[in-house]
């Protein structure tokens, strides 16, 4: 390959101290009209000289009376304006499950697995390429009943992998928080393809013994972004009840799922998707607000089913043979591209800086007006983020991510790492990156995190969380005994 | 000085007339109101007779005479008619083996149908709804049963979409329970509920009776309804949502596993309904009427239950109470004029009519809708309100009471007020006039009265 030629270093050095200085004068733009008018204040102060200021407030006839009723409307103002905001959301900690090592499924026994279960030698095949580029390590797990020769899916089964996962997460955000059961109001279980009844929800209020007026929901069927979804419910019930606190849990379960065809477009679920679960602790009491890890800034959620192709794009069906499994159709990458540009665009407004939007919108006017054949600005989301979240869907979806967001490697190993050593967790993988951020000590007070996850319908969602504290690495939990090892080189292809 | 007195009365002014402000919006807000809301008919194909009831269940080939017997005795003392109706695929006799289409094609027909009639009778376009939520207890695609909906109306991308799964019988009160908080932290904001439940894909072919006990009363049938809490459409509304009581009595291990879907000894699953069902119920029931007779009952009423229950105290009588008998002797009919109690089946009406003290008039709706449309799992509580609106019995001003019980176990119950006179027939249009029947026995209780003496 021919190398490119050296960039025109001169000019683009000062191309890009003149984007830094129209960044600073932007984004600081109050602070730089305010001095002006300070200097300008305080030269006229030190001109009067102290002994006419004295005079001036003798003048003004105040007695206490008049000073304290001011004070009070001030106060009172104040009070008013502060009550009257709406109520924060922190997030108080989680828990995310660290599966056992008798469920590893390495390269080696996936696909002597898949070659007893499956006769047809092309599947095993494809199953194989794609297992070699997958971005998955040799320690992701599946569970027990899926390590069967056919794997068992039974109801029981399933709940028992329902069981192994929630309450190993629930039990160790109890232990970490000291939360009492019976102190929980709110809760929330998303689990998209295991849908028992009664529901997960009900499970975890009977194992918990959880109060009577507890308000439970319970999503299904919505997809690896269901998690973000179970936020703002959560979220939203907050809202609405003070002094109250809620426990969110995200998982998939993967026993019932196993597809025993040979649609290829329905194979990739089985090559990617791993046993996961968290559990979130959202509170929204203030004695929280000091043992909080982070607060919720915003949620924003993007449906594009009204587009018939982006409905189709992950679409559970029966094969001829009557198999039902989940096909991904291989548009996926660049619907998933469409989703978070819709999803940007709201977002955007809400957390980039002034600089940014200002020079997107600028731009968009050029385009529209000047020249539409100029590139779109592409907004620098890392001025506006520390940390990206991305959801480990697939290697693919990630390298589509950083290739939209230009971003750099270091933004999105979390994702990557996640999806190396964990697998494709579908709406838990999002809690799995944030826990890899915090061991690797990244994790900072003022930090703000972005979380994006992608499911189907289509739906883009995104969460906007600041650290409220910096957070001491975590010396339990799902990383805590491979983290040193981290990050690792993940190449294009594994040889199998 | 003035000048600074002035300033400081304007701003306390201000602030206290936002605070004032804020509290009216916030009160305004709160409104939870039914603009409309449309019964599920199936066509006249899927109607389920006693007669092919009889032969889907003989064609279980696993099942012994003793068995059909117990069957057949369930069918014929149900109180169901023969017009009640049923999912294609079983009746066209793929109840073992229903495609995945099979299963999607049932849920489609009853949402579409319902929604398309919504839209056009409440005029209100698909892309203005902000809010949309489904119930179908059992029975889960990917993608979400919302985002099939949101597909086929084409509506807008930030739409809050939420798929409620496993929630029971009473998922209807937990689906207004969702939309009445979102409605608490949005201003003008119209929600569209569709409530169904799937019975393809969940027919027991097995031979344990706790669960064949499902294929007999479980029906097709389902519900979408509009809320919104935009005052300007206040004038269009049929009811105004006054309290919501939810009780989840999970904790008890019997209580939860008293209605639970498992496998049974040969691995088949099916949905198991325990001897300690009733138990249950009356647990849950208790639970929710302590917390809901304070929210619905005038306070005369009130008064006099804490009097009887200081003189209970007082006297110590001789026999135990239980909570549900105190709550007998509480008249609700006191606080509330209707009573749309879930159809779970004859004797779950009867038990909870007693319980409340209701008469045949207060129950007729429940029994008729028992037996035009059989058990229709969540949405039956809009059958009943149907029935009750078809038949002219809701008046300006009126409570409705709507109650029903859910595995897990639950208990949930809403007080709606109505806001006009309500007239519509809805889905009971067509045979409103033949209610009440003169006796509600099933018309072959001679040719299969063997049953009765089985």
């Amino acid at each position: 390959m021919p190398r490119a030629p050296l960039p025109e270093f001169s000019s683009s050095l000062r191309l890009k101290y003149v984007k830094l200085g129209y960044q600073h004068l932007v984004d600081n733009f109050v602070t730089f009209l305010s001095i002006p008018v300070m200097v300008a204040v305080g030269l006229e102060l030190v001109r009067r000289g102290p002994q006419e200021i004295v005079g001036l407030w003798r003048a003004l006839e105040l007695d206490v009376i008049h000073i304290l009723c001011s004070v009070f409307v001030i106060v009172f103002v104040a009070t008013v304006y502060f009550m009257s905001r709406p109520r924060p959301v922190y997030l108080v900690e989680y828990a995310c499950f660290k599966p056992p090592s008798n469920c590893r499924v390495p390269f080696s026994t996936f696909m002597e697995h898949t070659r007893l279960i499956n006769s047809d030698e092309k599947s095993v095949q494809f199953q194989m390429r794609i297992l070699e580029r997958s971005g998955l390590g040799e320690e992701t797990c599946l569970p027990p009943a899926n390590h069967y020769i056919p794997p068992h899916p039974t109801m029981e089964a399933s709940r028992a992998e329902a069981q192994l996962v929630i309450f190993s997460a629930i039990d160790d955000l109890i232990r970490k928080t000291g939360l009492k059961p019976k102190d929980i109001d709110i809760l929330v279980v998303n689990c998209s393809l295991f849908s028992p009844t009664p529901s997960l929800s009900a499970m975890i209020i009977n194992k918990y013994k959880l109060r009577s007026n507890i308000r439970s929901f319970n999503l299904s069927g919505m997809g690896c972004s269901a998690g973000l979804i179970s936020i703002d419910l959560a979220r939203d019930l907050l809202q609405v009840h003070p002094g109250s606190n809620a426990l969110v849990i995200s998982t998939e379960i993967i026993t019932p799922n196993f597809y025993a065809g040979n649609q290829r477009a329905m194979l990739l679920p089985n090559c990617l998707f791993r046993m996961g679960a968290a559990a979130i602790l959202l509170s929204n009491r203030r004695r929280d607000a000091g043992r909080a890890k982070y607060r919720l800034v915003h949620v924003v959620r993007t449906h594009k089913g009204a587009d018939d192709r982006a409905y189709r794009c992950v679409y559970e069906e029966e094969d001829a043979e009557g198999h039902t499994g989940i096909s991904l159709s291989k548009d996926l990458m660049a619907i998933a591209g469409e989703a978070l540009k819709s999803n940007i665009t709201t977002i955007g407004p809400l957390v980039l800086p002034m600089s940014e939007q200002l020079l997107f919108f600028l731009t968009l006017v050029a385009r529209k007006l000047i020249n539409p054949k100029r590139k779109p600005y592409i907004p620098d989301f890392k001025k506006a983020f520390e940390h990206f979240c991305i959801h480990a869907g697939g290697r693919a979806v990630i390298d589509e991510l950083q290739k939209n967001l230009e971003l750099s490697a270091e933004h999105v190993e979390a994702s990557r790492m996640t999806l190396h050593r964990f697998g494709n967790t579908s709406s838990s993988s999002l809690w799995y990156e944030l826990n890899y951020i915090e061991s690797k000590g990244r994790m900072r007070r003022g930090d703000r995190v972005w979380q994006i996850g992608f499911g189907s319908g289509f739906k883009c969602n995104s969460a906007v969380w600041k650290c409220m504290r910096t957070v001491k690495t975590p010396i339990d939990g799902p990383w805590s005994e491979c983290i040193h090892r981290y990050p690792v080189h993940i190449p294009e292809v594994v040889k199998l | 000085m003035d000048l600074l007195w002035t300033i400081s009365t304007t701003l306390l002014l201000c602030s206290l007339l936002s605070i004032l402000w804020k509290e009216f919006d916030r009160r305004r807000n709160r409104s939870c109101y039914l603009l409309d809301f449309v019964c599920y008919k199936p066509s006249d194909d899927r109607k389920l007779s006693s007669e092919l009831c009889s032969d889907i269940i003989v064609r279980n080939k696993r099942l012994s005479v003793p068995d059909y017997k117990f069957l057949l005795k369930v069918v014929v003392n149900s109180g169901i008619s023969e017009e009640t109706y049923g999912p294609r695929s079983i009746i066209e006799g793929r109840e073992e083996c229903p495609t995945h289409d099979d299963c999607v094609d049932e849920v489609d027909d009853c949402m579409y149908r319902t929604l398309d009639e919504l839209f056009l009778r409440t005029g209100i376009s698909p892309i203005d709804v902000d809010v949309l939520v489904v119930n179908v207890s059992m029975f889960a695609p990917s993608p979400s049963l919302t985002s099939r909906i949101v597909n086929r109306y084409r509506m807008r991308e930030d739409v809050k979409n939420f798929s409620l799964v496993g929630m029971g019988c009473s998922a209807s009160p937990i689906a207004i329970d969702l939309v009445n908080n979102i409605f608490e932290t949005r201003k003008r904001t119209l929600a569209v509920v569709v409530t169904s439940e799937s019975i393809a894909p969940n027919w027991y072919c097995g031979t344990d009776k706790s669960m064949m006990l499902g294929n007999c009363l479980f029906r097709s049938g389902g519900c979408s309804f509009m809320l919104t809490n935009d005052p300007s459409l206040k004038h269009r509304a049929k009811m105004n949502l006054k309290c919501l009581v939810r009780a989840h009595i999970g904790a008890n291990d019997d209580a939860y596993g008293c209605a639970i879907q498992k496998e049974d000894d040969e691995g088949r699953v099916g949905f198991h309904l325990s001897k300690s069902l009733p138990k249950a119920a009356v647990r849950a029931f208790a639970e929710n009427l302590q917390r809901l007779a304070p929210k619905v009952l005038p306070m005369g009423e009130l008064a006099l239950y804490v009097l009887r229950g200081f003189r209970h105290r007082l006297w110590r009588s001789k026999e135990a109470k239980t909570d549900a008998a105190t709550a007998a002797r509480v008249n609700f009919k006191s606080g509330v004029d209707h009573f749309c109690l879930h159809t779970g089946g004859a004797a779950v009406i009867d038990a909870v009519g007693r319980a409340l003290g209701l008469t045949n008039y207060d129950m007729e709706p429940a029994r008729m809708t028992l037996h035009r449309w059989g058990n229709t799992s969540a949405s039956s509580l809009w059958y009943v309100l149907g029935y009750m609106e078809a038949k002219k019995r809701l008046r300006r001003k009126d409570r409705v009471l709507m109650l029903s019980f859910g595995a897990g176990f639950k208990c949930n119950s809403c007080l709606w007020e109505v806001l006009r006179d309500l007239n519509d027939g809805g889905a009971w249009d067509d045979c409103i006039r033949a209610y009440p029947p003169q006796t509600l026995d099933n018309p072959f209780i001679e040719k299969f009265g063997w049953v009765k003496e089985a």
